[in-house]
Order: structure tokens, then sequence, then C-alpha cells
């Protein structure tokens, strides 16, 4: 592939040295020069260079204030400074300040420079490349989010119609009617929804924006449990909440933490005729909220415990998807809160989480 | 809440979903709460049933349940056309949202509606469906069981 030649801006107050390096390097460059910083600014102005030459010492705009008065407005083409004298005040306040990638002197070695002006423009593609692959990373990223997003979506409507047949075959009094068919169709859609629902968890999560709202513990756990304990009435629920102060968290990201850790505890209990309880204490102050769920249920193993919060990871005999504590993970992991996690076989389990109060 | 409410009271459904409709129709006919049922299969539909039936109030519904993601129309658009109504025809009709979303937006954009009093989730249980009745209805009017 045959490039067009790179386009390469000297700005020098002498004449001569313009010429000079027009001639040596006319036939491996496209060449435009200015007498001053303001010509040079006309020639960026109107066309993309890749490569700046400026001389230091010119009257009016020095080298370096025009490369720190570009620094924003034209920060892509790389600059070199060519200077005719060694001055170190000049050279520490380019490196510092004007993003210079090369420092000639002045006679310019034409190889030398040659050289440089070859590698500043190496330097110039990757930065360009670099900045194209990013940005179509950033698009490919986005698309599969919101297909996942929406396709979730999609997927879910007619799940939920399916689950609103079964309500009505129950309301009819037919649930029984056909062995225990019913019954399977409602597990496998229940199943499919709790996968769906947490894979829309898993992505909202994933997207970085943050909305901080005012907190109340005591109502928020109250609405979890509702909404957990609906399909299980026999869980015995203790809650310990004290808030002093308000407290400014991400509600989306705390309701799927309490969420997924409340359904827990209430769907890792031992077979029935089994007292269950839950133990709920929260202690929220102006620094952070202390969360902690205890449940009296099937406990982790021991060589169990470091392995929860992976992605899939299931236990033998695990009812769940893998992807709870997982998600509850990264949720934190996005608030800068923390978890810890004791368990004691066929005793029960207790999650303890620190979240930051964004006040 | 409607300033009066006589019988027969009517509830209009709005969903492009054929199967969504049959299924909510017969929760509603179980819970006992609505006398008539009135269908729609989209937004416009819906506001041309209003048009309609401008002149003869007692055909307006006391209730509209209104789905959110429906092609051309959707409930929000829906909304737009129902606040520019005038307000004979809205005053005895209250609106509730039921969708299957999970999306924030939608509930947060739902619940800021001044004209929605509640978004209901689906599947619909009447039992969700006698705690909005009681909420928003009168009730002395209640029907007996």
């Amino acid at each position: 592939m045959t490039r067009s030649p790179v386009k390469v801006l000297y700005i020098d107050d002498e004449e001569n040295n313009l010429l000079a390096f027009k001639a040596s390097f006319r036939r491996q460059y496209e060449i435009y020069t200015a007498i001053s910083a303001a010509e040079g600014l006309k020639v960026l102005e109107n066309l993309p260079v890749e490569v700046i030459i400026a001389d230091q010492k010119m009257p009016e705009t020095t080298g370096v204030e025009f490369f720190k008065s570009i620094a924003t407005t034209y920060p892509d083409p790389i600059r070199i400074l060519l200077t005719g004298y060694t001055d170190i005040a000049a050279l520490a306040d380019a490196i510092n300040h004007g993003d210079i990638y090369r420092y000639i002197t002045k006679p310019w070695n034409d190889l030398e420079l040659h050289n440089s002006i070859k590698n500043a423009h190496d330097a110039y593609r990757s930065k360009i490349d670099l900045r194209n692959k990013v940005k179509e990373l950033e698009k490919t990223n986005d698309e599969l989010n919101r297909f996942i997003y929406s396709i979730s979506h999609e997927l879910r409507a007619p799940l939920v119609s399916v689950i609103g047949i079964v309500n009505l075959v129950k309301m009819e009094g037919l649930y029984n009617s056909s062995g225990e068919y019913w019954e399977l169709i409602e597990s496998c859609s229940n199943k499919l929804d709790y996968y769906i629902q947490k894979t829309l968890q898993y992505y909202k999560n994933n997207k970085n924006i943050s909305e901080n709202s005012d907190i109340n513990f005591k109502t928020l756990v109250d609405e979890m449990i509702d909404l957990y304990a609906y399909s299980d009435r026999d869980t015995q629920f203790n809650l310990n909440i004290n808030q002093t102060h308000p407290f400014m968290g991400d509600s989306f990201r705390i309701e799927v933490i309490l969420g997924n850790l409340i359904s827990n505890a209430i769907k890792y209990q031992k077979e029935s005729g089994h007292h269950k309880v839950v133990d709920i204490s929260i202690d929220s102050n102006l620094l952070s909220a202390e969360i902690s769920i205890t449940d009296n249920g099937l406990g982790i193993l021991n060589e169990h415990l470091e392995k929860i919060f992976t992605q899939f990871f299931k236990a033998k005999n695990n009812k769940g998807s893998g992807l709870g504590l997982f998600i509850v993970k990264e949720a934190l992991n996005k608030i800068d809160g923390t978890i810890a996690v004791s368990s004691s076989l066929n005793h029960g389990t207790t999650f303890k989480i620190t979240i930051p109060n964004a006040k | 809440m409607p300033n009066k409410l006589e019988k027969p009271i009517k509830v209009m459904l709005v969903d492009d979903n054929i199967i969504d409709l049959k299924i909510n129709s017969k929760i509603i006919f179980i819970s006992k709460l609505f006398d008539e049922i009135i269908q729609c299969q989209s937004g416009e539909e819906a506001l041309s049933y209003f048009n309609t039936h401008s002149n003869q109030p007692e055909k307006l519904p006391n209730l509209i349940l209104l789905d959110i993601q429906m092609p051309e129309m959707d409930g929000f658009e829906f909304l737009d056309n129902y606040k520019r109504f005038p307000p004979e025809l809205k005053d005895n009709c209250i609106v509730a949202m039921l969708s299957s979303t999970l999306d924030f937006g939608d509930i947060r954009k739902a619940e800021a509606n001044p004209y929605v009093v509640k978004l209901l989730k689906k599947p619909l249980y009447p039992a969700h469906l006698e705690e909005l009745f009681k909420a928003n209805f009168p009730v002395e009017k209640q029907p007996r069981f």
C-alpha cells in the first residue's frame, strides 16, 4: 500500500532555512513552510499536518510558545523543536509543557532530521491507529451491551406471558389437572426468568453511570423481603436497622446487592420442617453502611468460600445460577464497597458488607 | 381519583400483544372488580375509542391499563396525546401502566408521569389489581363479593 507522503510543516523566521529544508526534503515529504507562528497556524487550520518542526528562536512567538498554544487545539501532530544554541531553560520548558517529541540542534544534520521526521510520523500513525481502535472497541462494546439488554427484554415479554398463563391455570383450579406438567412448566419458566433478570442486572451494573440518591435502608429492606419472600412465607426475618444519618448511594446497585443476598438467604435453606431464620442488621452512619445478613441454612463448604464470587460457580446440588454472588461482587466493586463471608456447614452463613456513604 | 364512579365500572386494556390482552382480560374477570373490559391493540385504537365516544361518558373507561412497549405509539406517547383530551373525558379515569419492564428508566419515567398512578408489573395478579382499585376508587362504591 502506498501512503500519501507525510505532511510536514516547518516554521522558521529565517527564509534561508525554509528554502534549505525544502531543498533537502521535498522528494520525501509534502512540505509546508511558514515564516512565523501566526503563518504556521494558518497552515494548520487548513491542512491535516502530521509533523511540525518549529524553530525556537523567533520574534513574537517562540517555538515552545507556539507548541503550547496549539496543545489543545491541535494535539495530534508530532512536534520537533529546532534551536541554534543550547538553551536549557527553553529545553526544560519544551519538554514539560510543549509535548515535544524530539529536540534537534541547528545547523541540522540531514540524516538525523530525516530519521526524526520518520520516527515522528510513526508515532503519529500509532497514536491515530490506537485512537481509532479504542473508538471501534467502545462502539462494539456499546452495541453488544445494548443488544444483550434489548434481547433480554424481548425474551422476557413472552416468558412473562407464559408465567401469566400458568397463574391463570392455578386460579382456574387446573394446576393439578395434567399430572405435574404445569408445575414443571412453572419451574422452568421461573428459572429462565431468573437468568434473564440476572443478565439484565449484570449488564446494567457494567454500565458506568452511577446515580446517587437518598437511601432509606428500612424501606429498601422491607421491599426486598416483600419481593423475595413472596414465594416462601415460612422464613422469619429479624431486622435491626439503625440509620443515624441520611445515606447517599447508588440505589440500583444497592438494591441488586441486598436483593441477591436476601434471596440467597431464603433460597439456601435446609429441607422443610426447619425453623428458618434470617437476621439482617444495618448500621448506617455519616461514613458508611455496615450490613450483615445471616441465615441458619445450608452453609457453604470451607473450600468453596473463595470461589463463590466467581462467575458461574455452583456448588453441587445447588439450584442457583452461579451469577447472584458474582453480580453482588461486581456491583460492590463499582461503588467501592467490600464483602466478607463466614460460614459453617449446616449451621448457616453470614455476609458482611460495607458501603461508603457518598454524601 | 375519579369524581364519581357509576356502574358499570369499566377498564381499558391497551396492549399490542393479543396473548397478553387475553391473559389480562381473564385476570380482570377473575378479580370481579370491573363490569366491562375494553380491549385495544394499540395506542391509536385507544385514542380513537375516546374520540368516538367523547359524547357518551357512560362508555368511557374508569381505569386504563397501559402497556409501555408498543410499536408506532408507545405507552408514553399515548399519554402525551391523552393529556390533551378535555377534562370531561378523563375526569373519571385513572391510568396505570402494565409492563414486563425491569428497566429503571422506564419505571422512573412511569412514576414521574402525573397521569400514571402506578406501574404494575406483568404477570398481573388479581391481588395487585385489587390494591390499585382500593387505593384509587371511592371505597363505598366497591363491588361486594
